[in-house]
């Protein structure tokens, strides 16, 4: 039991470090999915620029967090502002990727039905296109949110704080409990994301289209 | 009317993370932002500064812990942090001078180059020095018979040193002291300062890079080999904080002098083993000692 001790010595600094960690991993999605969907959509009409948006999008990808944070510093300085723009940078990548595969996986006869229905390119996309490829844009932000909660841990080397605070310090220390007290709210966060990013997604599906 | 309210969970949720993380950013800055490295003597006095300072005047304090020795240095540069705890001797290889020269030179070198080209004041030293320590266990000792870095020519190429990723790369490092004493290992392993003492203990690698005011060291009956050829520069700890910080509280030039010459290597190196070893929380530490000083 002592490797659970800290949850109940010091509830509160877990608590303030959980949700310090999900503003941060909060922030970076959601920049990522404003940016991210209207770009994998605008990518799926100017076909050149698909290659070259997802080619650098995935070179953000495969810096090392780590070496990403440090790269930054002598720009950026430490703190929030260069840790959610690495993880901003690191959400990207799934999410433009998987709007441009879902709009492109739409069957051409479904549009084809909608234009001869007399539906403006708009409205093609708003009411045939997205909601067709719904599932797949949400796995995107699915797997960029889990995986960002991961990153954000990292982000407390260069003093954004989260539950990493506690990772890093607990195996300075070596204090097994407080890195217990780290991870472990972390897996959970990224778990019960998922869950209410599943939810979200269920409620975004129109009715004709959700699976029993 | 379905679709809207799931379209309007969406966006709330995402306006609520925005608003909130983008607020965090900006409001609430606290007066000081006191910086600490990534190791318990660092949590220690980071606690202690921010203690002294929150007791002694109206400022409000924040601390940033876990920094690496180079995030640091760029961070108190940029501002993002006001004060912390340096080195001379790590100073002096930041500053990219050679390591050498007395207590009292390294210090007035770096006192003098960080006013000049950064802007950045150095308070009156602690007292304690936390040099480098190449130490082993009093088994090893014993079998090779050793006292002193010099004893370790003879054995050193059957032996694994074992130490932090900077000491394999720096000159007051590994290649110095190599090229200094004119010895080099069989192999040398880079590793995260808190496994180093039980790396030792269990025997995964005979020597290491320890810190001198290390409370593992007399716990885990280390022995330190005396620098008998005089090569690691001296380590001598106090407050450095950024020059326009001073103007602004200029009353905290007192206050962080206050600690000078009362923290030597031993008492140092208990403070250290009160977190590393029983266990304690740094904040609590430093605050007990501020008290027993009369500082709070």
């Amino acid at each position: 039991m002592k490797l659970f001790s800290y949850f109940v010595e010091r509830p509160d600094v877990i608590f303030s470090l959980l949700l310090e960690h999900l503003q941060l991993t909060g922030t970076a999605v959601s920049l990522a999915i404003i940016l991210g969907v209207p770009l994998g959509i605008a990518i799926t009409r100017y076909r050149r620029f698909a290659n070259p948006t997802m080619g650098i999008a995935s070179i953000f990808q495969t810096i090392p967090s780590i070496a990403f944070f440090g790269i930054l510093i002598p720009f950026m300085g430490i703190g929030r502002k260069p840790a959610v723009l690495v993880l901003f940078l690191y959400a990207l990548l799934p999410i433009i990727k998987n709007t441009y595969t879902g709009i492109r996986g739409v069957s051409p006869f479904m549009i084809d039905a909608g234009r001869g229905m007399g539906m403006t390119n708009m409205q093609i996309l708003r009411m045939v296109e997205l909601p067709q490829a719904l599932s797949v844009i949400m796995a995107g932000v699915r797997v960029a949110t889990v995986i960002n909660i991961g990153t954000t841990t990292i982000a407390a080397y260069i003093g954004a704080g989260g539950l990493g605070q506690l990772i890093f310090t607990g195996i300075q220390m070596v204090r097994n409990e407080m890195i217990i007290a780290g991870a472990v709210p972390a897996a959970l966060l990224a778990l019960l994301a998922d869950r209410v990013l599943g939810y979200i997604e269920y409620r975004l599906t129109p009715k004709g289209l959700r699976k029993k | 009317m379905k679709k809207i309210s799931g379209i309007t969970i969406i966006l709330t949720l995402i306006g609520i993370m925005l608003v909130t993380g983008l607020a965090g950013c900006g409001s609430d800055q606290p007066d000081i932002i006191v910086g600490g490295k990534n190791f318990s003597e660092q949590y220690i006095m980071a606690e202690m500064l921010s203690i002294l300072i929150e007791d002694n005047t109206d400022l409000s304090t924040d601390l940033t812990l876990n920094l690496a020795g180079s995030v640091i240095d760029d961070a108190i540069k940029v501002g993002d942090i006001d004060l912390y705890l340096e080195y001379t001797g790590t100073a002096l290889i930041n500053l990219g001078l050679e390591p050498g020269g007395s207590s009292e030179e390294v210090y007035e070198t770096v006192k003098r180059e960080y006013d000049q080209q950064l802007n950045i004041k150095w308070m009156k030293p602690y007292g304690f020095n936390n040099t480098y320590a190449m130490v082993v266990t009093r088994d090893t000792a014993e079998e090779y018979n050793l006292e002193s870095i010099s004893d370790l020519t003879a054995v050193a190429d059957q032996m694994i040193l074992g130490c932090t990723h900077v000491f394999t790369e720096r000159n007051d490092g590994y290649p110095g002291l190599s090229r200094h004493y004119g010895f080099e290992f069989a192999d040398v392993k880079g590793m995260d300062p808190s496994i180093m003492y039980q790396a030792v203990v269990e025997g995964s690698v005979d020597v290491i890079s320890a810190f001198a005011t290390e409370g593992r060291i007399a716990a885990f009956d280390l022995v330190i080999l005396e620098d008998d050829q005089k090569f690691f520069p001296p380590y001598d700890a106090t407050t450095i904080i950024r020059g326009d910080t001073l103007e602004e509280h200029p009353e905290l030039e007192d206050l962080l002098n206050k600690l000078a010459g009362r923290i030597d290597d031993n008492t140092m190196a208990a403070l250290n083993a009160q977190v590393d070893l029983d266990k304690r929380e740094p904040a609590d530490v430093a605050r007990e000692f501020l008290e027993q000083q009369g500082l709070i």
